[in-house]
């Protein structure tokens, strides 16, 4: 198994894709340290109290208006909530620090970035083999196709926690020359539990920082496994690159915007694209659907990919292949 | 042994049968041609010998073991080039020949014995996507001789070589199976090529085989001489005289096809000439694979 491993890895690195993923990576990174950088130099975080007061007198403003759909005013409130919170503590959730930096990588490439780089690692790792030929020689192999299947799954989930770890590597190391890159014991607030309308303080819990981004990566790189299991049946079902990996990118967006515009359909909460910014919700932002507790999210994420991976196997080892 | 056995092998697609009871045997030291039109059922056949297509009825048998039960043990004895020698184009030969060997769980010098073979040692460190149509090939053979396989199937394996390397192939296969006994599948729409580098043919057209025999017999059986003269209706005469069965030519045409050895010929000649009949010349003439071809198929076209 280790020397199928070994073959998909390098076939995957020959390909130069992680490459650029390691190089959007950079870029994006370069520019969120620029802009922090910029932010702390600018010194708007001398006056963050104010801006904080004012962001919730804001959203006051906006929920006594009305006129807005019910599961917005009910995050709206809960935002309030939690901005007050900190202010109450007199804690500044947004100045920017390297470790700081690093934590919300897992948040906000979690959401969309991590998935899509990895959608375009990925997502032919089979299909590919399809549209080169190269299947035939792969599969005459006294190899059973089972093997070669779950030395590429492994592969897959590899470079998966290979790109979340550099993203969270690259993080610091482009924003730590720039930014104070001490602070890895600052508090950080999560847990934040809403049931409902309710907002339980009681629940929050102090976390030091690198506690708290630990657990982060941690629900991210699960999501990201769930991803690269879905990643895989595509490139089984589609007989070339385009194929798989369009249809991934598509379902990743298509599925992000359909829970972001219409919250109200319900049975949106059991798309694997309402769960997978786990880290988000860890940290306090409200699912867009209700009833999405954090044992959801995981069991849902959980249900996709074991399903995704079992349907792969059973066309993968009883398929024909033709030309 | 055996080296590979296909028994009753058929494929139904649909409402299509694309394999019907395709039945034939190989053994070691055997070059074993499989000529068949495109669309023949040729390439279906092979995927099925090599286990990429399962068998709608019939199985196959390699070194003693069924592909399907012993997928593993069968596919050690065996080396393929399934349609086109595709290969990783972004990675180098070398690269190539690592990967696969790496499958196989065999030594680096393995890579050096199999790239030798084919001569490709001179551009190992190339990339595939540099190579031509022909490097290709010779390296999709080295790939298919790691491992040092009892069988090896190739499908149309001069396809896209000029006759250089067309003729390069021919004496490499005709070496490895007299020199190492190795049993070579060929499938072909070419019926010079089979010719040339068979012992033994099937003619498979519909899905079905035809014929089955050694390339020997089935050219043997159809020996004739040629007779070009000036008068054709005096020399018929004569062949029949002699006991020769002639067969007239079409209008026109002044040349006499004679089945009888070429041994005999000279007394012919002697007798068409004590006659006064000019003979411009005598030659044997063997009827090729093509003819044949035409004749089994009922004269569908073979490009």
């Amino acid at each position: 198994m280790l020397n199928l491993i070994e073959n998909e890895s390098l076939k995957l690195l020959r390909r130069r894709r992680f490459l650029i993923v390691v190089a959007i990576l950079f870029v994006i990174m370069t520019l969120v340290s620029y802009s922090q950088y910029r932010q702390l130099r600018q010194g708007r975080n001398e006056n963050w109290r104010a801006e904080l007061q004012e962001r919730i007198a804001r959203y006051e403003n906006r929920l006594r208006r009305g006129r807005m759909n019910e599961s917005w005013s009910r995050s709206m409130r809960a935002e309030m909530r939690r901005l007050q919170f900190y202010l109450d503590r007199g804690i500044n959730p947004e100045a920017p620090t390297a470790p700081l930096v690093v934590r919300t990588f897992a948040n906000a490439a979690g959401f969309l970035l991590l998935p899509l780089l990895i959608s375009v690692l990925g997502a032919d790792i089979v299909s590919a083999e399809n549209a080169e030929g190269t299947d035939k020689l792969l599969l005459t192999r006294p190899v059973r196709r089972w093997k070669i299947l779950l030395s590429k799954l492994l592969t897959l989930w590899m470079f998966a926690s290979i790109t979340l770890l550099t993203g969270g590597a690259l993080s610091w190391l482009v924003t730590a020359p720039v930014l104070p890159a001490g602070g890895w014991d600052a508090p950080m607030f999560n847990g934040f539990a809403f049931g409902g309308d309710q907002f339980h303080i009681e629940s929050v819990r102090e976390l030091p920082l690198w506690k708290d981004a630990l657990i982060a990566y941690g629900l991210e790189w699960y999501a990201l496994i769930a991803v690269g299991s879905i990643a895989l049946l595509l490139s089984v079902i589609f007989k070339s690159s385009a194929a798989s990996i369009g249809t991934m990118l598509a379902s990743l967006i298509g599925g992000t915007i359909l829970t972001r515009i219409s919250p109200d359909w319900t049975a949106g909460k059991y798309l694997f694209v309402s769960a997978l910014p786990l880290a988000d919700y860890y940290t306090g932002q409200l699912p867009p659907y209700e009833g999405m507790t954090m044992a959801f999210c995981i069991t849902l994420l959980g249900v996709w990919a074991a399903v995704a991976i079992g349907v792969a196997f059973v066309i993968y080892t009883r398929k024909d292949v033709f030309g | 042994m055996t080296a590979l056995a296909a028994r009753n092998l058929t494929k139904v697609i649909g409402d299509r049968t694309i394999v019907d009871d395709v039945s034939f045997e190989l053994q070691p030291g055997e070059v074993f041609g499989f000529l068949g039109p495109n669309g023949a059922g040729k390439t279906t056949t092979i995927r099925m010998l090599v286990g990429l297509i399962r068998p709608t009825a019939g199985s196959v048998e390699i070194c003693g073991f069924d592909i399907r039960r012993e997928f593993e043990k069968a596919m050690r004895c065996i080396g393929c080039i399934v349609e086109n020698p595709d290969l990783y184009r972004f990675m180098t030969g070398r690269e190539n020949l690592q990967h696969f060997s790496r499958m196989l769980g065999l030594d680096r010098s393995e890579i050096e014995r199999v790239a030798e073979l084919v001569n490709l040692d001179h551009r190992l460190d190339q990339r595939v996507g540099t190579y031509s149509l022909g490097m290709r090939q010779r390296l999709g053979i080295a790939q298919a001789m790691l491992g040092s396989p009892r069988v090896l199937i190739l499908d149309e394996p001069s396809n896209g070589l000029d006759p250089a390397g067309i003729r390069e192939i021919r004496e490499l296969l005709r070496r490895l199976a007299t020199e190492r006994g190795l049993a070579v599948f060929v499938s072909s729409h070419l019926l010079g090529e089979v010719e040339l580098m068979c012992d033994r043919v099937a003619i498979i057209h519909r899905g079905r085989i035809l014929k089955d025999g050694p390339v020997k017999n089935l050219i043997s059986n159809r020996r004739a001489m040629e007779f070009k003269v000036n008068d054709v209706t005096r020399a018929l005469r004569v062949f029949e005289q002699s006991g020769a069965r002639a067969t007239p030519p079409a209008s026109g045409d002044h040349a006499v096809l004679v089945a009888i050895e070429e041994d005999d010929a000279p007394p012919l000649v002697a007798s068409l000439v004590r006659e006064g009949i000019e003979v411009f010349h005598a030659r044997p003439k063997i009827q090729t694979l093509e003819e044949m071809f035409i004749e089994v198929t009922g004269g569908e076209t073979v490009d």
